[in-house]
């Protein structure tokens, strides 16, 4: 049952939450913005949700001690987790915006700036992109295998491990726009803005 | 594919939403939670709502009116109208903007672009352009709701908005805006060619004919309206087949 | 739900920033009326428009009407000269006396109502016995309740599917039956106001139904797939094709631009002709002749108090200082004592009993209600909660023009 659970949005000063909060709330479930080791302990899944620079954000994770607790709970006690966009972002181990940043190390791969292949590719991506599913996952279970969702980035995952890929986009060549590992989930593009096959992924998330 | 974007437009001012011609005669149109709950029905691209009230106010952006609003969208939001400062930004994303738009701020405080795309990134930040034909094959831009001229041409503007860090450019002709007699084509070539990021051509739409030629001819990445979605029988969706029928990728 | 605010820490609206509401300074129309224009003078479109009326050819115009009904009149007698839509009100009622009185053999198209009451049927019967042919196309009850509860909660309409029936289902009969005149009322965009050539504007076209048809931007096909709707529930909905509407050669014609239309006068001659009026004001309105039929019509005016600030009391106050019986002083007074209130009961109907239908709770009503209401015209306390009496009554933030003209554009 959705509505016996409790997500933990983590707030951290740069993003917006507002969008998440409420399409968690629409799902059923119960979602609770916070930034305490209390809360996330709590929460039955995590969502870091993302809109802001990768150096700027680590700054302020470390600076709420958000850090620890997140690897406390998606490391150590393995409780479901989805970075999105620039959350996705900051799974890695390392960020290349602005300066290079050490990133949660989730996932292993590095943060890359899009190189634009003609002019007819601007920078940043924004709008609707197919997303090819390549793997098996439970993210994308009852969503057709190449769905449009909503992107808005300019930096994007470069995966060490081609496991960790569940699925792809094209633009400036492909790019990954989606991962997974163990516990960790992340999606480049924007599910609470992404309407019908947006909302049936956060589901599904809600449901592991 | 990238897609292209169909992106109906909301104009708020004083007490509720308007539209009007050539940044004139406003009327009033219906209610915003409404306008909002339809668009939201109909899965539309994006949504843009432009407080044009505002700056000429003197206001700062209603952030509980738009909290309100953004709870009951479901899709891509850009909010602009009366943005002149970082905490502006800071809040409308905080209440459920994706997009933070700026217009006046844009020309008067240059330095919020690069500030604002320093903290949250620059595909938060839309740098909205106004500009009428001041001459032959001249434009150039106003501020102020279109009462202002600065002595700047669009593209001038839209380069350096790009170098300090904005993400994407609204691009609107005052003199076609609410006329439903087709987008300034050369406008938008001539400032789409001219920078790397998005453009979103806006002022002018009357028929589908018209989106397809902002996106052929003015290279535009994606096209905003409003009158021809709230006055005629004309929808984004049936904007979208169109354009599917023409070969462009469109998300159906 | 919180009010607007100007950005002070307690967020409380400081009274500098508040926007005041601007009224008409003839009639009581507030300024925030869709397509109302008010101009310099402070005089909103719709007097204007009345003012354009004194200068009328009105004999010219009655010329003009005989002669559009003598070319579709059927010489044979085998084919209705016209199609009234009608729901047995008043002005329904006194187009069908005017045309039998023209001499046409009218077919009158009724599509029902959603709860119709006791002096609604009292009033199609009286209708039928001026001595006409009728047809009620009624659609599915099961569906339209659904359908109620879709526009109610996503624009604020309880009564949008009714207004698309009544803009629809005469003009597919009229396709149907090959009956290619029909005979509206009025433009209501005349009397309440609308973009001038609009107003000029004396046939319905498909452009008109979209833009002012009272649609608010939401279209049938939006409602496929909600609720389990589907298109083959709605096929009393769709308007014909234009091409179908050529075929049969379909105009449909505003018998308020031919003639000088007065919804009191039409009351006076429909009454004489049987046509029942309300025991008591009608709530929510001043008078007792008009809205008599559909029993949610009270939550519908409800509605466009929340969002716009004025209820059915200020459109009928209008109407009757244009026509100089009440003075613009009595016209505010009986809009503060009547506008607006919470629609608990209207006519044989209690609000329960519709919630019951549509299958909503009150707290959900409520929601609802304050959800769609424009909350910059009406008081709020210091949280920016809406204000509201005992029974759950509003109060806007100025109920006539604030006097202080400098701080305030035009």
């Amino acid at each position: 049952m959705l509505s016996m659970k409790t997500v933990a949005i983590v707030d951290y000063g740069v993003s917006n939450i507002d969008s998440v909060r409420r399409a968690i709330e629409e799902c059923g479930a119960h979602p609770i913005v916070t930034s305490s080791f209390r809360d996330l302990e709590k929460a039955s899944h995590i969502i870091l949700p993302g809109v802001g620079s990768f150096p700027v954000a680590m700054r302020n994770l470390r600076e709420r001690r958000i850090v620890e607790s997140l690897k406390e709970q998606v490391v150590a006690k393995k409780i479901p987790f989805l970075g999105i966009c620039l959350g996705m972002q900051l799974l890695a181990a390392t960020g290349e915006e602005g300066e290079t940043t050490e990133g949660l190390s989730f996932i292993s791969g590095t943060v890359r700036k899009f190189q634009p292949l003609s002019q007819d590719y601007r920078i940043p991506h924004i709008g609707w992109n197919s997303v090819i599913v390549v793997r098996d996952n439970p993210l994308f279970r009852n969503i057709d295998p190449a769905s449009n969702f909503y992107f808005v980035h300019s930096y994007h995952l470069d995966c060490s491990n081609s496991e960790d890929v569940v699925a792809r986009t094209p633009y400036c060549g492909e790019f990954v726009s989606s991962v997974m590992r163990d516990n960790v989930f992340g999606t480049q593009f924007h599910p609470e803005k992404s309407q019908k096959n947006g909302f049936q992924l956060l589901r599904n998330f809600l449901s592991i | 594919m990238l897609k292209i974007r169909i992106m109906p437009t909301l104009l708020f001012k004083d007490l509720g939403l308007v539209k009007g011609k050539g940044f004139d005669s406003w009327r009033r149109v219906g209610s915003v939670m409404q306008s909002i709950k339809v668009y939201n029905m109909r899965e539309v691209d994006e949504l843009i709502f432009l407080d044009i009230s505002a700056t000429d106010e003197g206001r700062r952006p209603d952030f509980v009116a738009i909290d309100e609003l953004a709870d009951e969208c479901f899709m891509p939001l850009t909010v602009g109208g009366g943005v002149r400062a970082l905490e502006d930004f800071e809040q409308l994303l905080k209440v459920g903007a994706d997009k933070v738009a700026i217009n006046t701020a844009a020309v008067e405080q240059m330095d919020l672009i690069a500030e604002a795309a320093r903290t949250f990134g620059s595909q938060c930040v839309v740098v909205s352009i106004d500009a009428r034909r001041v001459s032959q094959g001249k434009f150039r831009v106003f501020t102020h709701s279109g009462k202002i001229l600065v002595d700047i041409g669009p593209v001038e503007l839209a380069r350096r908005s790009e170098q300090s860090g904005a993400g994407e450019i609204l691009l609107t002709s005052i003199d076609r805006d609410g006329t439903m007699e087709g987008y300034d084509i050369d406008l938008i070539r001539e400032v789409a060619g001219s920078v790397s990021v998005p453009v979103i051509a806006s002022g002018g739409a009357g028929t589908y004919e018209d989106f397809v030629k902002a996106i052929e001819v003015g290279k535009a990445s994606a096209v905003a309206a409003a009158s021809i979605f709230h006055f005629t029988h004309q929808t984004p969706l049936g904007a979208k087949q169109f354009l599917a029928s023409r070969g462009y990728e469109v998300r159906l | 739900m919180q009010c607007t605010s100007s950005q002070n820490p307690n967020n409380e609206r400081s009274e500098e920033m508040i926007r005041y509401i601007k009224y008409c300074r003839r009639c009581v129309m507030p300024e925030t009326k869709p397509d109302l224009l008010i101009d310099g003078e402070g005089v909103c479109s719709a007097c204007r428009y009345y003012e354009h009326r004194k200068a009328v050819d009105w004999k010219k115009r009655g010329e003009e009407l005989a002669s559009i009904l003598e070319r579709f009149r059927s010489k044979s007698g085998d084919h209705y000269d016209c199609i009234i839509p009608v729901s047995g009100g008043k002005d329904s009622t006194f187009q069908t006396i005017r045309m039998l009185e023209l001499g046409m053999n009218p077919l009158c198209v009724t599509a029902t109502t959603d709860r119709l009451s006791t002096i609604g049927r009292k009033n199609i019967e009286n209708l039928k016995n001026l001595g006409v042919d009728y047809i009620e196309v009624s659609t599915n009850p099961v569906v339209r309740r659904r359908i109620n509860r879709i526009a109610l909660t996503q624009i604020g309409d309880v009564s949008w599917p009714e207004h698309v029936a009544i803009f629809t289902i005469p003009v597919r009969i009229a396709v149907q039956l090959k009956v290619p005149l029909i005979i509206w009322g009025e433009n209501s965009q005349n009397e309440y106001g609308g973009p001038a050539g609009d107003a000029q504007n004396n046939t319905l076209t498909r452009q008109w139904l979209e833009e002012f048809g009272g649609l608010l931007g939401l279209r049938v096909s939006d409602l496929i797939g909600q609720d389990g709707i589907k298109r083959s529930d709605l096929i009393q909905f769709f308007y014909p094709e234009d091409s179908e509407l050529r075929r049969v050669g379909v105009t449909g014609l505003f018998l308020g631009y031919y003639l000088p239309w007065d919804g009191y006068q039409n009351a006076l001659i429909a009454q004489a002709s049987g046509f029942t009026s309300y025991h008591k004001t009608v709530e929510g309105s001043i008078v007792n002749y008009e809205n008599l039929d559909n029993c949610q019509t009270g939550i519908h005016d409800y509605f466009k108090f929340l969002k716009y600030a004025f209820g059915r009391a200020t459109d009928l106050a209008c109407l009757h200082i244009r026509r100089q019986r009440l003075s613009r002083e009595d016209a505010m007074n009986l809009v503060k004592a009547h506008d607006g209130k919470f629609p608990n009961q209207y006519l044989d109907c209690t609000l329960n009993d519709i919630l019951d239908d549509i299958g909503m709770s009150m707290e959900e009503f409520v929601n609802v209600c304050d959800r769609f209401t424009n909350k910059k015209l009406f008081q709020c306390d210091t949280r920016g909660n809406l204000i509201k009496d005992r029974s759950g009554n509003l109060t806007k933030i100025n109920y006539d023009n604030v006097v202080d003209e400098d701080r305030r554009d035009s």
